[in-house]
């Protein structure tokens, strides 16, 4: 079945950072903006230890400065787009019960009080610098 | 005696092309100087701009993106849309194209196109490479003075150098004659097997609407005196001009003109 982790850094994001002010200069409001691997897996193991199968993959995830959460719903959060890019393919990857993934850029938008940024921002943000959509496709949920 | 054409080489942070690129804008006779983009106020002086090769703000977002939204951008397209010269090389045509300077078939900063990941196999490419003129040479400015079907060696040195749109675009860039430059062999045959990246239509490099931007992805400046260039022999002066400087020229050529 299909299976989506999101790969965040606990460490400061430069890139999240940077892309930030440059929303901010673009006259985008978001207070905070997370951005994080997506990955989709078409998984045929057991999902009690998923996340932990997919930690054990060093290539995607350090522990040292990664975070994973697993998302049940399989679609972006709130606040939430994801990039993909327009000839994008299954990679190959070695994890234990999965053969291949589907990576895509998570780009989480933020409003003040720590609430998910609404649509209309997160679509002023994908169309200002998020995505280019000769190369991308934006998923908005 | 006419002053020589002043030209601002611009840095980003990250840009790493900077000098090598202002040394050969000098050997051509041009006034080049470089300008940082905390200087970005002083850009209006200039007569024409160049941008560099490198990994502007580290390619974040997209390679180009953010320096596309940089304030010196305002500048540089300000002064693209008033009809000064813009020539980008490597980073340089990634962030054109993200600022919609080239091919300039959208609004500004609005990309029909992105020079993006290479293809078949997203490798970095290190590899000496030439460039064939594929448009009439007073098409676009800064190649005019070049003769028709110029070939112009440099070094491809990028992992996100693939020519990429949709159809649509795709066909619109080849109907409105943007593609500038395409690879070639030595020889200045064009076929799929001279095309380091699997740039769409062969595409090295591209040029507006107008024809005063140019973008191309290789770098002639680093094949530009002759120890830069790999057939070079021990008899050879090494500081003589090699192949990469005609492009150069050419551009200090179109600057005394306008």
């Amino acid at each position: 079945m299909k299976r989506t982790v999101a790969i965040a850094l606990k460490i400061p994001d430069n890139e999240a950072y940077t892309a930030l002010t440059a929303l901010r200069r673009l006259g985008v409001d978001v207070a905070r903006l997370e951005r994080a691997e997506i990955w989709q897996f078409e998984d045929s193991g057991s999902h009690e230890d998923f996340a932990r199968r997919v930690e054990r993959n060093e290539t995607l995830f350090n522990p040292n400065k990664h975070v994973l959460a697993v998302l049940d719903a399989g679609v972006p959060r709130p606040g939430e787009a994801w990039i993909e890019q327009l000839d994008a393919k299954e990679v190959p990857v070695r994890i234990a019960g999965i053969s291949c993934g589907r990576r895509r850029v998570g780009w989480r938008l933020f409003a003040r009080g720590h609430a998910p940024a609404d649509r209309g921002t997160v679509e002023a943000a994908v169309d200002a610098l998020l995505c280019n959509p000769a190369i991308e496709r934006a998923i908005i949920a | 005696m006419t002053a020589a054409a002043k030209v601002a080489v611009l840095v980003f942070p990250g840009t790493n092309s900077e000098v090598e690129t202002r040394r050969i804008c000098r050997d051509v006779g041009l006034d080049a100087h470089i300008v940082h983009w905390s200087r970005a106020a002083t850009l209006p002086q200039y007569d024409a701009y160049v941008l560099p090769g490198g990994f502007a703000y580290e390619d974040r977002v997209r390679a180009g993106a953010i320096p596309a939204h940089d304030p010196m951008m305002d500048y540089v397209i300000e002064a693209v849309q008033r009809g000064k010269l813009a020539l980008g090389v490597c980073n340089g045509a990634q962030i054109m194209l993200e600022a919609g300077l080239v091919p300039g078939t959208g609004a500004v900063r609005k990309p029909t196109a992105a020079f993006t990941r290479n293809g078949p196999v997203p490798h970095f490419v290190c590899k000496h490479v030439h460039i064939k003129l594929a448009v009439a040479p007073e098409r676009c400015a800064i190649t005019a003075a070049l003769p028709e079907g110029a070939l112009i060696p440099a070094w491809a040195a990028h992992g996100e150098g693939r020519l990429a749109a949709t159809p649509e675009h795709l066909q619109e860039i080849a109907d409105g004659g943007h593609v500038a430059f395409l690879y070639a062999h030595a020889d200045g045959t064009v076929n799929a097997d001279a095309v380091p990246n699997g740039s769409a239509l062969g595409c090295a490099g591209l040029t507006n609407r107008e024809g005063n931007a140019l973008a191309i992805m290789p770098h002639p400046e680093r094949d530009a005196w002759n120890y830069n260039h790999p057939d070079v022999r021990e008899s050879d002066d090494m500081l003589a001009p090699s192949g990469g400087m005609l492009l150069f020229s050419a551009f200090a050529q179109a600057l005394k003109r306008s």
